[in-house]
């Protein structure tokens, strides 16, 4: 039972490290994007595509960090799948903004 | 800490800005719970679809505010300065199409929202008022969509427009004149312009902001309608604060909602249709958007045409009319699902009609529905969703109350009884769920089909465009009779009904 318990702990601790990683990987990203966001030229033509991707990738970076915190306060335990899903949609979309790019 | 609390003395010891938050904090109690904390089952998006939807009305607030620098209403230079939005405003194209595509989802999460309530009858007592004040909202919802969609005076919204304020006509001469009056005015296009756009950015926003503030105030006074799930454990019964956990959850949504609409923009943008003028909307074939399509579709069929358009109108009224005082028709106490057999199946049955009416509706511009098609159709897919219900309810909750009939909570039993419950109901849930999808595919399929098979009789030949349309259709149909079989085999190694009745019937059954 308590051998049960410490692992789950670990596990916790584990994930929540991860989180945390992540976190700080989210926040490079999302103040990334802002500088993107804040280079770019409004009147060069085809910079409305980059604009809305990039402010979708600070916004979904934004919910994946409200996400973890919450997690972390509340249960202590972050679903990993959000996670990586968000994260790997995000790199998607850093990629189509590369794609797009005025 | 007040500083009357302490006196002039101990208050002077703190710093400037300590004693001036501490200023606020007692003359506004920032630091005392507010707002009534909710439920941690309530940490699910079907929990906030209203609030996604008023998240929608608050980005089209600061889309419509930057548009607003721009836009003229008249009927001159509406179309020019709509123009001027999309080609030479910075982001213009971006900002148009995030407002359209928001309005969109904010009445499509409204509907949601309306139907999930009902679904779970959120309506039930003491929720009655709240019900009632979310229905208005969704009128002043619609109203934003109809209101707005003439602004941009192109021939496609001023067509559609022209549509809805000519049923007006229908009404008593009394009725008409005042109701047109009120919305279009006396003063030809100018003047109803101008009224829709009054309409859309003070007269709606307010009444909006009137009634979400009445709801929350009722929101917050009777919290968060329980789910109906016969046991909720209690850790999902567990209080949480609106600050930070519900606040954070909140943003999270906004957030992932706010990307959603970003990235459709992108994928779809928008591009402006020609501008109004008599000529070209000779030429064109007046549609409404596609949240009122099937209210149009029904005032498109043969019966309706001349004499029957007020009894359409009073139908249709009718029916918004029973969505209003539903909580003082639905009158039961019981919310569970198993036991409200007859409501569930009239709502899954509104569902696949405004559904099949909206998908009808854009496979036929502009033609009259034949009276026979319209009993064909509609009559069929009440008669397909009624049966389907009352298959599935006997399949799903018939099997369920016999097993809990069968095993009755005794002793060390009790313990796990709950989890068995939860087990159950959630198996029940997920196999309604199976089939509201599967009678949605197939209304979609059979509605699809038939609406292919019509224009091929309509044009007299067939297209590839035709044939497309009807292959999936028939593949929609295919797939639904398919997922139906294998959910009810799946449903029936639990529960063996099908073997029962067959051998009740007698026809033999290799065991």
């Amino acid at each position: 039972m308590k051998s049960q318990e410490s692992a789950s702990t670990t596990d916790a601790v584990v994930t929540e490290r991860m989180g945390v990683r992540i976190v700080a990987l989210l926040l490079l990203v999302a103040s990334l994007s802002v500088f993107v966001l804040w280079t770019l030229n409004p009147v060069g033509s085809g910079s409305e595509t980059t604009f809305a991707i990039y402010l979708a990738i600070d916004l979904i970076a934004f919910g994946l960090i409200s996400y973890v915190d919450r997690r972390v306060a509340g249960e202590g335990k972050i679903g990993r799948v959000p996670l990586i899903a968000g994260c790997c949609f995000i790199l998607f979309l850093v990629i189509v903004g590369f794609y797009f790019w005025p | 800490m007040s500083e009357s609390e302490h006196g002039p003395a101990e208050s002077a010891k703190k710093a400037p800005l300590e004693r001036l938050s501490g200023w606020f904090d007692d003359r506004l109690g920032l630091s005392y719970p507010m707002l009534r904390p909710a439920p941690a089952y309530s940490i699910n998006p079907f929990y906030w679809l209203g609030a996604l939807a008023v998240i929608a009305f608050v980005i089209q607030g600061i889309t419509g505010m930057l548009m607003m620098v721009y836009y003229v209403p008249s009927p001159t230079q509406a179309y020019a300065t709509t123009q001027y939005i999309f080609q030479d405003v910075s982001y213009g194209t971006f900002l148009e199409t995030v407002h359209l595509y928001t309005a969109y989802a904010m009445i499509m999460l409204a509907f949601m929202h309306m139907m999930r309530g009902y679904f779970v009858s959120v309506q039930k007592k003491p929720r009655e008022l709240m019900w009632v004040v979310g229905m208005l909202m969704g009128f002043v919802t619609l109203g934003f969509g109809f209101t707005g969609y003439l602004l941009p005076w192109t021939v496609v919204s001023k067509s559609a427009t022209d549509v809805g304020t000519g049923m007006l006509n229908a009404l008593p001469t009394q009725v008409s004149s005042f109701l047109s009056f009120l919305v279009v005015g006396s003063g030809g296009d100018s003047g109803e312009l101008l009224r829709f756009y009054d309409l859309h950015i003070v007269i709606l926003p307010a009444a909006l902001l009137a009634l979400l503030a009445v709801k929350m105030y009722m929101l917050e006074s009777h919290g968060v309608a329980e789910p109906v799930a016969s046991s909720v454990t209690a850790a999902k019964r567990k209080l949480i604060p609106i600050f930070p956990d519900v606040s954070f959850y909140l943003l999270e949504l906004a957030a992932l909602f706010g990307a959603a609409m970003l990235l459709i923009s992108v994928i779809f943008p928008l591009s402006l249709p020609v501008e109004y003028s008599a000529q070209a909307a000779g030429a064109y074939t007046a549609q409404p958007d596609w949240y009122f399509l099937w209210v149009y579709q029904i005032l498109k069929i043969q019966a309706f045409e001349t004499w029957g358009l007020p009894v359409a109108l009073g139908a249709i009224t009718l029916v918004f009319l029973a969505l209003i005082v539903l909580p003082f028709i639905d009158r039961g106490e019981t919310r569970l699902i198993a036991k409200r057999m007859k409501y569930i199946t009239l709502g899954l049955i509104f569902v696949a009609e405004v559904a099949v009416l909206t998908v009808w509706g854009r496979l036929t511009p502009g033609q009259v529905i034949s009276n026979e098609q319209a009993v064909l159709v509609l009559g069929g897919t009440a008669l397909l969703v009624a049966l389907g219900s009352v298959v599935a309810y006997r399949l799903v909750f018939g099997g369920i109350s016999r097993a809990t009939r069968a095993s009755p909570p005794t002793g060390g039993a009790a313990i796990g009884a709950p989890s068995v419950q939860s087990a159950l109901h959630s198996a029940s849930l997920w196999t309604a769920s199976s089939f509201v999808g599967l009678l949605v595919l197939g209304t979609f399929g059979i509605s699809g089909s038939i609406g292919a098979v019509a224009g091929m009789m309509a044009a007299n030949a067939t297209s590839p465009a035709l044939l497309d349309s009807l292959g999936a259709s028939l593949a929609l149909i295919s797939v639904t009779v398919a997922g139906t079989a294998y959910l009810v085999y799946r449903l029936d190694l639990s529960t063996g009904s099908i073997k029962r009745r067959v051998r009740a019937f007698e026809v033999g059954w290799k065991e």
